[in-house]
C-alpha cells in the first residue's frame, strides 16, 4: 500500500534532482554554450562555424553529437547527384505526419552509387516551417538516404521561399554525416555492410543451390536415361 | 479634497500596477530557466543590457519578448468577432488586477507621519475575491467563442468545465478560514494569524491548503490542469487566433491570476504579511509585511513552476473526476472536521489537543486514501486481444 500522494514527490524528487546536478554536471547538459557573439570573427577552423555557403559543418561548440534537427539527404560523396541514395520511393511523403516533404520523381533512371539504373528525386523540398523533427521520415526510409542533421541556423528574412529547403540544400555526404553523429553512423555503416554481406552471402548460397540442384537434375536424367536405356 | 483622494488613490494602486507586473517579467524568467533546468538545459541566457556583452543569466529576455510582442503583427481571423476579439484579452486582465486591490497589502508613503494605505478595505473581501475571479472564465470562454476556430472553442468550452468545477473546493476550502476567523476581511485573517499562528499549522488548515493550492492550480490552468491550453492536444487552445500584444495580455493576465491566488493563498493559510522582522526600524517596518507577503507569494510561484516540470498533463475524465469525486466530498469533510475539532481544540489541555490533531490527520488520510481507491477504478493488466 503506498502512500497517497507519494508519486508525486518521488517525481518532485526527480525534477529537483535534474535541476541541481544541471549546474554541475556539464554532461547532463543537451546542449553547450552557444559562444558565439555576432560581431566576433568568424572562427578559422572547419567545423566550428560555417565559413561559406553549402555543406555547414557542426558548430562543435554549440551542439552535442546526439542534438538533431532537420532532415537530410546523404549522398556517398562526390557529386552529390551521381551517389544520391535517394531513389524517390516517396515514402517519407507518404508517412510524414505534418505532410512538410514534397517529391517530385524523375522520369527516367540514373546509374546511382552501385552502379544500378534508379529513379532519384527531380525535386525534394522540406518545409522545415513545418516539420517537427519526429524522424519518422528517418525511420521508414529503406535505403538509408534519409538522417537528421544538427544544423540549426535557418533564420532567414523570408519566411515562405527561405524556409522551404531545396534537394540541393538538403544533399550532405556521409562523411557529413559521420561527422556529426559518429556513433550513429558507424553503426548505419555496419549495418549497411552486414546487410550487403548478408545479401551477398545469400545469392551465393542461392546460387550455389541451384547450380547442385541443375547437376542433381542432370545426373537424375542420366540416371533415368540409363534405367530406360 | 478631491487632490486629496486622488493622491490616495494613486499611492494605493500604483505600487500594485508597478510591483506585479515586474514580478511578471522576472517570473516568466525564473519559469523558463526552471524549466529548463529540470529538462537539463540552459533556458535563456543571451539577453542582458542592450548593446554590451553582459548577459547577466538573460534577465533581459522578458523585456525582449515584450518588445518583440508589441511589435508583432496583430492578426485577427478572417470570422472572428472582431469586437468580442479584441474585448476579451482586456476582460482576462482587468478581473486579474482589480482583485489585487483585495490582498492585504498596505503601502506606506514618505511623508512626515507613516501612513499605510490599502486599495480596498472592505469587509467582504475574500468574497469579493472569488466573486471577480469568475470573471476571468468568461474572458476565456470569450476568445473561444470569438476566435471562430474549433481549438479555440474546445480550449474555452474546457476551460469553462475546468473552471466551474475547481471554483466549488476553491471556495470551501476557504470557507474554514472563515469559520476560524469569523470574518471575511482580509486585514482581520491576518491579524489572526500573528506570532506562528498560521493556519496551515493545523490540520484543518493544512488540509483546507492543499485542496485550496490543487484547485488553484486548476483556476489559473496551471500544468498538470492545463486543458484549456494543452498544446499537444489543441494547438493552444483559447487563445489559438491570438498574436501579438492580444497573446501578451492574455499571458499577463494569466500570470497576475496566479499572483493573485497565491496571494489569496498566502493571505488565507500562511500568515499574510506575517513573519519575523517586524519590529525593526520604523522607517522600514511597514515595508517588512510586504515582503513577506511577496517572498511568500514567490514561495508559491516556484512550487507552482516545479509541478509544471514535474507531472503530465490530466485527462479530461480525470481532471472532473479529481473534481467532483475527490475535492469537493473532502472539502466537504474538511468543514465538517474543522467544525467539531476547532471548537473542542478550544479549551482542551495540549494532550488533548494533540489528540485532536493525530486524530484529525488520521481521518482525513483515510477519507483521502478511501475515496481515491474508489474514484481510481479498477485497474487490470491489459488484455491484448489479437498481438500475441
Amino acid at each position: 500500500m503506498s502512500i497517497l500522494g507519494g508519486g508525486i514527490f518521488n517525481g518532485m524528487a526527480v525534477t529537483l534532482k535534474n535541476f541541481v546536478r544541471s549546474y554541475f554536471d556539464k554532461d547532463r547538459l543537451t546542449t553547450n554554450d552557444y559562444s558565439w557573439h555576432p560581431d566576433d570573427k568568424l572562427p578559422e577552423r572547419a567545423g566550428d562555424y560555417p565559413k561559406e555557403k553549402g555543406e555547414q559543418l557542426r558548430d562543435t561548440t554549440t551542439v552535442t553529437n546526439y542534438s538533431r534537427n532537420f532532415p537530410m539527404l546523404l549522398h556517398d560523396g562526390g557529386e552529390p547527384m551521381d551517389t544520391i541514395r535517394c531513389v524517390a520511393c516517396q515514402i517519407c511523403e507518404r508517412e510524414c505526419p505534418p505532410q512538410c516533404i514534397y517529391i517530385e520523381k524523375s522520369t527516367e533512371k540514373k546509374e546511382n552509387a552501385s552502379g544500378k539504373p534508379q529513379f532519384y528525386p527531380a525535386k525534394f523540398d522540406i518545409d522545415v516551417s513545418v516539420c517537427m523533427s519526429c524522424q519518422i521520415c528517418v525511420e521508414v526510409c529503406p535505403f538509408d538516404a534519409i538522417e537528421m542533421n544538427s544544423q540549426f541556423e535557418l533564420s532567414t528574412p523570408d519566411r515562405f521561399v527561405g524556409l522551404l529547403l531545396r534537394r540541393d540544400e538538403l544533399l550532405k555526404s556521409n562523411d557529413y554525416y559521420h561527422q556529426i553523429h559518429p556513433e550513429e553512423a558507424k553503426a548505419r555503416d555496419k549495418r549497411i555492410a552486414d546487410e550487403k554481406a548478408a545479401k551477398a552471402a545469400k545469392k551465393k548460397a542461392a546460387a550455389e543451390a541451384a547450380k547442385k540442384k541443375a547437376e542433381a537434375k542432370t545426373k537424375n536424367e542420366g540416371e533415368e536415361k540409363g534405367d530406360t536405356g | 479634497m478631491s487632490l486629496e483622494l486622488l493622491k490616495d488613490i494613486l499611492i494605493a494602486t500604483v505600487p500594485l500596477l508597478v510591483i506585479f507586473p515586474s514580478l511578471f517579467a522576472f517570473t516568466t524568467w525564473v519559469e523558463r530557466k526552471a524549466l529548463a533546468r529540470i529538462q537539463n538545459r540552459r533556458g535563456p541566457n543571451r539577453v542582458g543590457i542592450p548593446c554590451t556583452r553582459i548577459s547577466l543569466f538573460g534577465l533581459g529576455q522578458p523585456a525582449a519578448d515584450g518588445i518583440k510582442m508589441i511589435f508583432k503583427e496583430d492578426i485577427v481571423p478572417r470570422g472572428a468577432d472582431r469586437l468580442f476579439h479584441l474585448l476579451a484579452p482586456i476582460l482576462a486582465l482587468i478581473p486579474a488586477m482589480v482583485v489585487l486591490c483585495f490582498l492585504p497589502l498596505e503601502f506606506p508613503f514618505w511623508n512626515d507621519q507613516i501612513k499605510a494605505m490599502r486599495a480596498f478595505a472592505m469587509d467582504g473581501a475574500v468574497i469579493f475575491f472569488f466573486a471577480i475571479t469568475g470573471l476571468g472564465t468568461l474572458a476565456v470562454f470569450m476568445a473561444g467563442w470569438a476566435s471562430r476556430n474549433k481549438y479555440s472553442l474546445l480550449g474555452g468550452m474546457r476551460a469553462i468545465a475546468q473552471m466551474i468545477s475547481y471554483e466549488i473546493p476553491l471556495v470551501l476550502s476557504a470557507v474554514i478560514v472563515v469559520m476560524m476567523v469569523g470574518s471575511l476581511d482580509a486585514t482581520e485573517i491576518v491579524k489572526k494569524q500573528a506570532d506562528w499562528q498560521w493556519f496551515v499549522f493545523t490540520p484543518w488548515g493544512l488540509m483546507a491548503f492543499i485542496i485550496f493550492f490543487i484547485a488553484a492550480l486548476a483556476e489559473t490552468n496551471r500544468s498538470p490542469f492545463d486543458l484549456p491550453e494543452a498544446e499537444s492536444e489543441i494547438v493552444a487552445g483559447y487563445f489559438t487566433e491570438y498574436s501579438g500584444f492580444k497573446f501578451a495580455l492574455f499571458f499577463l493576465g494569466e500570470y497576475i491570476a496566479m499572483f493573485a491566488i497565491s496571494g489569496l493563498a498566502v493571505t488565507l493559510f500562511l500568515g499574510g504579511g506575517n513573519g519575523p522582522g517586524a519590529g525593526l526600524h520604523p522607517q522600514l517596518a511597514p515595508w517588512v509585511p510586504i515582503l513577506w507577503f511577496l517572498a511568500k507569494v514567490l514561495v508559491l510561484i516556484v512550487v507552482m513552476i516545479w509541478l509544471r516540470g514535474t507531472l503530465p498533463r490530466l485527462r479530461v475524465d480525470q481532471l472532473m473526476a479529481f473534481s467532483w469525486k475527490f475535492l469537493l466530498p473532502l472539502s466537504i469533510l474538511n468543514i465538517i472536521v474543522a467544525g467539531f475539532a476547532w471548537h473542542a481544540v478550544q479549551k482542551a489541555s495540549t494532550g488533548v489537543q494533540a489528540a485532536i490533531w493525530v486524530a484529525c490527520l488520521v481521518i482525513y488520510y483515510t477519507a483521502a486514501k478511501g475515496l481515491d481507491n474508489l474514484t481510481r477504478g479498477k485497474v487490470q493488466p491489459r488484455e491484448y486481444k489479437y498481438a500475441e
